[in-house]
């Protein structure tokens, strides 16, 4: 049944590949050629060093794991690596490093995810860690390029500990693939707060 | 109008009723018949090169010979130096470059994407069966290649990704369910450009190249930290020579491979 209506389908694409593809073009042909004006070739150029510009805003560090195997190159003194990273880890105000795990659900499931699993507006792009990790098990979507994180907050893992590496897991693991979360601004520190709730807290989908 | 049919074709019962993106089962059967949908694009790239005219009267067919003739094999050394324009050119650049010069066509932005896309289908086709082979023999082409391989590895953006990250270290694993390929390793240039079935659109490599870019999150240092609005660089404008130099690069790791495109794809 399926083969037969393939067929039927293929049969009519390609007849209607037949038409001459040239005839819409024709129309748009023949007008004039309009001459690349200064202005649209300053607007080209402003975009092409814009992602220059973007290309080369690389810090030192990942300069450093800029090579073949992508880690820590040899030679390099990984403790002073470990060291610059972990000064870069700036807490929340209140000094609260687990917050609100509702919170921080929302923001490590995509909208779509969070959709799927509640039927309401939320979730967010900045985390996307099912991109790379399993946990709740609702979500049958995830990657496996970091370890799962179903059941993470029972084995008694210093919260602080997973802080420092959501916020820069660098200081951890120099040249991880996880990014930088805090480093880089995508999550505030009251958000990287709301996350470690969300992989901690027992009520949490992680855990239950 | 040929488009939009092929794709309510593809778009009904068949391929989208419950997946986003066609099971390889099906994408086998389309392969057996030795038929995809890709070669509807592909013929009408064949079209535009002995048909479409511009401003000064020729065709494609003029200069390159019917039925493309004199371009058998030379998108199996493409990208490489031309002195015409100057510079390294892939089958997109070259293509804008003969259509503006020598058609007479303005092939500015997605209006000449219209254009390029299926054309260079068509080009590619002509290279089918035929091993990949990158010479690097003008210094351009040796520079931009030495570019394409740092560009590879470059760890960069808010995301701390590179090329190297996805599809040399994290080849075969999944990012949430895309399997990562290796193009490097594997020589998967030899089937690009591809059909992706679950776009309805034919892809060259700067297509690619710009899609995988989107993920870095790459920011403009002038505003301050990466921040969605104010300042996400999203993808590399067109025709870009680190474009052509990602491409040189990952070609040359392909020589050798025999070029079957167009490549289908989820
Ligand atoms: C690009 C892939 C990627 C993304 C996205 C990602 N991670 Fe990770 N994560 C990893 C990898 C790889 C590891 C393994 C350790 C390492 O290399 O840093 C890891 C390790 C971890 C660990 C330690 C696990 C353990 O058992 O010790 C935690 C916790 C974690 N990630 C949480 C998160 C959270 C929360 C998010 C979303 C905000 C996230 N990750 C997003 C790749 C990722
Ligand atoms: C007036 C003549 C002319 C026309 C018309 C023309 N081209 Fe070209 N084309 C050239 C020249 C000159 C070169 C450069 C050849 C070289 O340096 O080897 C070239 C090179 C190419 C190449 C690369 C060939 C190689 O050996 O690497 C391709 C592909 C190509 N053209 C495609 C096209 C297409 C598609 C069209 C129609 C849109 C077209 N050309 C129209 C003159 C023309
Ligand atoms: C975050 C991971 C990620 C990064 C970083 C990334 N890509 Fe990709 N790339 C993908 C995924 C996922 C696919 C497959 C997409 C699909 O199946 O729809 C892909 C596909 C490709 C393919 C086609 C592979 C095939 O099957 O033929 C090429 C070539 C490629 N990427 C090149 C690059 C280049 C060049 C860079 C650096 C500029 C890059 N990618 C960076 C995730 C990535």
């Amino acid at each position: 049944m399926k083969k037969g209506f393939l067929v039927t389908l293929l049969i009519s694409a390609g007849i209607i590949a037949c038409q001459p593809a040239s005839q819409a073009a024709k129309e748009e042909s023949q007008k004039t050629v309009a001459k690349a004006t200064a202005q649209n070739k300053a607007k080209k150029s402003s975009k092409e060093e814009k992602f220059r510009r973007a290309l080369g805003a690389q810090d030192k560090w990942q300069q450093a794991c800029s090579n073949p195997v992508q880690l820590a190159p040899e030679g390099i003194d990984v403790a002073q690596f470990i060291k610059e990273m972990k000064a870069t880890i700036k807490y929340p105000a209140d000094g609260k490093l687990v917050g609100d795990w509702k919170k921080g659900e929302s923001l490590a499931l995509l909208p779509k995810e969070y959709k799927a699993l509640y039927g309401k507006k939320g979730g967010s792009k900045k985390g996307n860690c099912y991109a790379c990790h399993c946990g709740d098990p609702r979500i049958i979507a995830c990657g496996n390029i970091g370890p799962s994180l179903r059941g993470y907050g029972n084995k008694g893992i210093d919260p602080k500990l997973t802080y420092d590496r959501i916020y820069n897991s660098w200081s951890q693991v120099p040249c991880s693939t996880m990014f930088r979360f805090g480093y880089h601004g995508l999550l505030s520190p009251e958000e990287i707060a709301d996350i470690v709730a969300y992989l901690h807290d027992p009520e949490s989908p992680i855990n239950k | 109008m040929k488009k939009s049919i092929l794709a309510s074709l593809l778009g009904g019962a068949l391929f989208f009723a419950n997946a986003e993106a066609p099971t390889p089962e099906q994408l086998k059967i389309l392969k057996e018949m030795g038929v995809s949908p890709a070669d509807v694009i592909v013929e009408e790239g064949r079209d535009y090169y002995h048909n479409l005219k511009g401003s000064t009267g020729k065709t494609c067919a003029s200069c390159h010979g019917q039925d493309g003739a004199n371009l058998v094999g030379a998108y199996a050394k493409m990208p490489r130096y031309y002195t015409d324009i100057g510079k390294v050119a892939d089958v997109d650049l070259r293509i804008k470059a003969c259509l503006e010069k020598y058609v007479g066509v303005s092939a500015k932005g997605k209006k000449g994407r219209k254009y390029i896309v299926p054309l260079a289908g068509y080009v590619a086709t002509l290279s089918n069966e035929m091993p990949i082979n990158i010479e690097l023999e003008h210094p351009e082409e040796k520079r931009l290649y030495e570019y394409g391989k740092e560009l590879w590895y470059k760890r960069v953006g808010a995301r701390d990704f590179s090329c190297a990250i996805c599809h040399d270290v994290l080849a075969g694993k999944r990012i949430r369910l895309q399997k990562l390929g290796a193009p490097v390793r594997d020589k998967l240039y030899a089937h690009w450009p591809a059909y992706r079935i679950s776009k309805d659109k034919l892809w060259t490599m700067e297509d690619r190249i710009r899609g995988c870019y989107k993920s870095f999150f790459l920011f403009d240092p002038k505003k301050g930290k990466f921040d969605f609005k104010k300042n996400w660089v999203k993808k590399p404008p067109f025709y870009m020579e680190e474009i052509i130099a990602l491409e040189l690069y990952m070609k040359k790791a392909a020589n050798g491979a025999k070029i079957e495109v167009p490549g289908l794809l989820r």
